[in-house]
């Protein structure tokens, strides 16, 4: 397990990390998310003595990484896909990983096989991957050493949706196996689909953390979309009952749990097409939690009505 | 799945580090050379420095006076260009870390540095001696060719150009690049400033020097390149006085910018 205690990265005058603590158990996949720049690289890089900190530590199943001997075997590290010598093939990148952890060779061919990089991928070199390429390298390279602690930054980013569905499989058979995954990464859908809990962090301090339901509990205000052969009468059923409804697409998006939008179509036997929670719930949360140490102000002042443009403001930070 | 452990009294998730060993320096070392030579980068420049040696070598053949077509003269020149171009491949070997980034994964597998500092030394100097034996075989085949245009060489070899002119100048190349390497950790800018070192300076210095007397004989107390020249001219034995020289002009642009270089190499922040 990885166990973060009081943990903080100064640099000059600007606190990247501030006293941040959490944990991450084993047997589960626990997501780091936050927007750009809210330190979650700079904990991962202290987690494993890249970077110093100022205050706080990290222990790796009760160790400080530094004092790991021959820590590829222990725990596996993607910090960057990218940070590899352009010059050399894939291949050679996994093959000086192993050598240097003193793995047999075979280990470099299972790995490639496990990652889907076929044969003439891995004669190729590096410059001449795409980032979803990469992206499934570094985590052959991070498994390289059959860890128990895989520490991966961003490891979804660049992957196709068949990239990030495969990515959700590994890492759970991993975690089912009794490892420790922590995962980073700014987009909330990522993190949603692939972890068991989250963590989040804003301006280098965690803001909530827990599963999806225990972080949604504490959300009171519902919301539902939904799509029926009768908006307009649903509409007016639902306005009458003193439910907010607006427009949203095709259909409605109504400030209510979708089992009273459910129930109020069934008692006027209007017929639904599809119902369902909206699924601006946890990322509603996400960017309420993180609002005051956005880098963005809140510039959007519709965003209950319009979902999409949240994850545009979520996504579109710079980086 | 390495030793996950659930022993009762520790917690849970808890690695037991009992059956692991360290990475062996002897490993860390191989891996270091390999990384020297697995790109197109190190393994034509490695190519590149050889063949130019060999065509010096040949020009040298039929250029030089008979009387200077000794073994030991082509050994003099093989050593000559080695001591220009070895310093780049350290250079490399060391800055790429930072330029190509795979510092990253370098330091996440060996978190120890100072041993990953170890590690390129023996490295540099294991390409070093490499190189130097190509190099050596190379004067052999200059010598050949020399008979071959008319000459009746000497095979006999004085020790001190063995040691002096042909080791040592290439021991003090390797730490050159390494230390330049470390202080600058840019691969383009370490090169640059390698040849500002080894070209520009002398000649600035050799220019100064014919300007004013006074200067010339300060010039070898604190000009690292004109303190070596007498390791590879003349009888290849520098004089007490030399010998001082080399030391002075050495702490001043090897040892310090080396212990600094290292310094920052542990301490560099791998982005």
């Amino acid at each position: 397990m990885i166990r973060v205690q009081g943990l903080t990265k100064t640099y000059g005058a600007f606190t990247a990390v501030d006293d941040v603590s959490f944990e991450a158990q084993p047997g589960r996949v626990t997501g780091f998310l936050g927007p750009n720049g809210a330190g979650k690289t700079t904990t991962m890089r202290v987690m494993v003595g890249l970077t110093t900190a100022t205050s706080g530590e990290v222990t790796i199943g009760g160790h400080h990484y530094r004092d790991i001997p021959n820590p590829g075997r222990h725990v596996g590290v993607l910090l960057d896909a990218s940070a590899q010598h352009a010059g050399r093939t894939g291949r050679e990148i996994l093959t000086i990983g192993a050598r240097t952890m003193g793995l047999p060779t075979s280990r470099v061919d299972e790995m490639l096989e496990l990652v889907s990089l076929d044969d003439r991928e891995a004669k190729r070199r590096l410059r001449n991957y795409s980032l979803g390429m990469k992206q499934r390298l570094g985590i052959a390279h991070a498994l390289l050493g059959d860890p128990s602690v895989l520490i991966l930054d961003e490891p979804a980013n660049g992957l196709d949706p068949a990239g990030i569905r495969w990515m959700r499989g590994l890492l759970k058979g991993y975690a089912d196996r009794g490892g420790t995954v922590l995962l980073s990464s700014h987009l909330l859908n990522e993190v949603e689909l692939i972890a068991d809990e989250m963590v989040l962090i804003g301006r280098g301090r965690i803001v909530a953390r827990g599963d999806k339901q225990s972080l949604l509990a504490g959300t009171d205000h519902q919301s539902t979309h939904v799509t029926s052969l009768d908006n307009e009468l649903l509409a007016t059923v639902l306005t009458d009952r003193g439910v907010t409804v607006a427009a949203a697409g095709q259909g409605l998006r109504v400030e209510a749990p979708p089992v009273e939008v459910g129930r109020a179509a069934a008692e006027h036997a209007v017929v639904l097409t599809d119902l369902r929670a909206a699924e601006g719930g946890l990322e509603d949360l996400f960017l309420s939690l993180t609002a005051d140490t956005q880098r963005d102000t809140q510039r959007d002042t519709q965003r209950d009505t319009q979902p999409d443009t949240q994850r545009d403001v979520l996504e579109g930070f710079p980086s | 799945m390495s030793a996950t452990t659930a022993t009762p009294g520790t917690e849970p998730g808890a690695i037991d580090l009992g059956s692991t060993t360290p990475v062996p320096m002897s490993r860390l070392a191989a891996v270091e050379l390999r990384k020297a030579l697995d790109t197109r980068a190190g393994r034509w420049f490695a190519v590149a420095i050889l063949g130019l040696v060999l065509a010096v070598e040949v020009i040298y053949a039929f250029a030089a006076p008979d009387d200077a077509l000794d073994f030991e003269d082509f050994l003099g020149v093989a050593g000559g260009v080695l001591g220009y171009f070895m310093p780049i491949l350290v250079i490399m070997l060391v800055t790429s870390e930072a330029s190509q980034r795979n510092g990253l994964v370098t330091f996440t597998l060996e978190p120890r540095r100072p041993r990953v500092v170890v590690a390129k030394f023996l490295a540099g100097f294991a390409l070093a001696i490499a190189v130097m034996v190509l190099a050596s075989l190379i004067a052999v085949l200059g010598t050949f060719v020399g008979i071959a245009a008319g000459a009746s060489p000497e095979w006999s070899v004085d020790g001190n150009i063995l040691f002096n002119g042909f080791v040592l100048a290439n021991v003090v190349g390797v730490l050159i690049g390494f230390a330049i390497a470390t202080l600058l950790m840019n691969t383009p800018a370490a090169i640059v400033g390698y040849f500002a070192y080894s070209l520009i300076l002398p000649i600035a210095v050799g220019i100064l020097g014919s300007l004013s007397s006074g200067f010339a004989d300060v010039a070898p107390w604190i000009e690292f390149n004109t303190a070596q020249v007498p390791l590879f001219t003349g009888d290849y034995t520098p004089t007490g006085e030399e010998w001082a020289q080399i030391a002075v002009s050495g702490t001043i642009w090897l040892v310090i910018p080396l212990v600094l270089g290292i310094a920052r190499l542990l301490r560099i922040e791998f982005k």
